[in-house]
């Protein structure tokens, strides 16, 4: 099939969010599936139709979002209300709003562990420690589902 | 002039320690937060206020509770809004700095006589971003209508307004931009939106009369 000539496409826009917690290994169709049940319950499906959005990569803790050109702030409000991918708590903040995926990809700041992951116990409770910049320390409890996670800093760590 | 985040909830009643969630209110674009509960010692590069929140049945009750010590101690008040007769009577509360969880009300609970009383004594009314991040279906919709009708008051009599993310996590807490997005649902402008988010200053220090002291 014959392509549509560049000046009879639609215009998009390409919105960036970082996925909370760091950690989080969210993939692509679950991030899909959580951005179009947020953006529907809040707009509906006629609008969220027109907005066409869609994801378009999800990697290093980082998603790109597309949608038409006119309706990338309701698409960013509707990230703003996404509280779960895949049943997992989460959360989508918006980074920046471009016209290009490789202007996005320059904003990008992958996140990761600072060192070895290592182990605490709060009461009876085990939690994995992930030690993150800016003393950031996420402590995940031992488990295969639904573990709990607390979001603590390098100081209340030592406090306890 | 502050932009803050007028309410949240550190560890233990949410799960995020108080000082994690200081963090990612610098990086989120806030220059201060309310804390209820413990606010604990200073925190670089944010301020932390120190609230309360009353739950009330009647005004006796919030007067009662607003001499306590640990209420006395907190530098921002919250009351929990209720009925119209409840709401009328608890902006007129001098100590009262804040009416939260409007949106758990009835329609109209919140309706201009208490407006005008809330615009006179300087008493703000919180909207929460919870409800509308966390709601779905009818009871979201509730709070927007109840927030744009709040909005409607707000813009006829004066009265002040303050956002909270009301966030228990740092899952919770939202950005400035994302604020301003959400707060587009109802209505709200950009500069209403500034304005309520730098609204603190205004309601814990009053402008006031100059009194002569000699």
């Amino acid at each position: 099939m014959k392509p549509r000539p560049p000046t009879m496409r639609g215009k998009r826009r390409y919105i960036l969010a970082r996925i909370l917690p760091y950690g989080m290994a969210a993939d692509q169709k679950q991030v899909y599936f959580s951005v179009i049940e947020a953006a529907t319950s809040l707009f509906g499906d006629a609008a969220v139709g027109l907005a066409q959005p869609a994801v378009v990569f999800c990697e290093g803790g980082y998603v790109v979002v597309r949608c038409r050109r006119g309706a990338e702030k309701d698409i960013a409000a509707a990230l703003a209300t996404v509280n779960a991918i895949a049943d997992e708590r989460a959360a989508l903040r918006t980074v920046a709003v471009s016209g290009t995926i490789r202007a996005l990809r320059r904003r990008i700041k992958p996140i990761r562990p600072l060192s070895a992951a290592g182990d605490v116990k709060f009461g009876e409770t085990y939690f994995t420690v992930y030690r993150y910049p800016r003393q950031k320390v996420d402590l995940v409890e031992k488990g295969i589902k639904h573990q709990k996670s607390l979001f603590f800093t390098e100081a209340d760590l030592e406090e306890r | 002039m502050k932009i803050t985040d007028a309410c949240v909830h550190p560890y233990p009643a949410g799960d995020s320690t108080l000082a994690r969630m200081t963090i990612e209110a610098a990086e989120l674009g806030f220059d201060s937060i309310v804390v209820i509960g413990d606010a604990g010692d200073r925190h670089p590069g944010i301020e932390v206020l120190r609230g309360a929140v009353i739950c009330a049945a009647s005004q006796k009750e919030v007067i009662k509770q607003v001499r306590s010590p640990a209420v006395r101690g907190a530098d921002v008040v919250f009351v929990n809004a209720g009925d119209t007769s409840f709401n009328r009577a608890v902006v007129a509360v001098k100590e009262v700095h804040a009416i939260k969880n409007i949106h758990a009300t009835r329609k109209n609970a919140f309706d201009h006589v208490a407006a005008r009383t809330a615009a006179e004594r300087g008493v703000a009314v919180d909207i929460s971003m919870a409800s509308i991040v966390h709601l779905r279906g009818t009871k979201r919709q509730r709070a927007l209508q109840q927030y744009a009708d709040i909005l409607s008051l707000h813009r006829r009599y004066g009265f002040p307004l303050t956002i909270s993310s009301d966030a228990r996590s740092i899952l919770g807490q939202r950005s400035v931009r994302d604020i301003r997005g959400l707060c587009a649902l109802f209505g709200m402008t950009g500069a209403e939106v500034s304005e309520a988010l730098s609204s603190f200053g205004r309601i814990t220090e009053p402008h006031q009369p100059v009194r002569v002291v000699e």
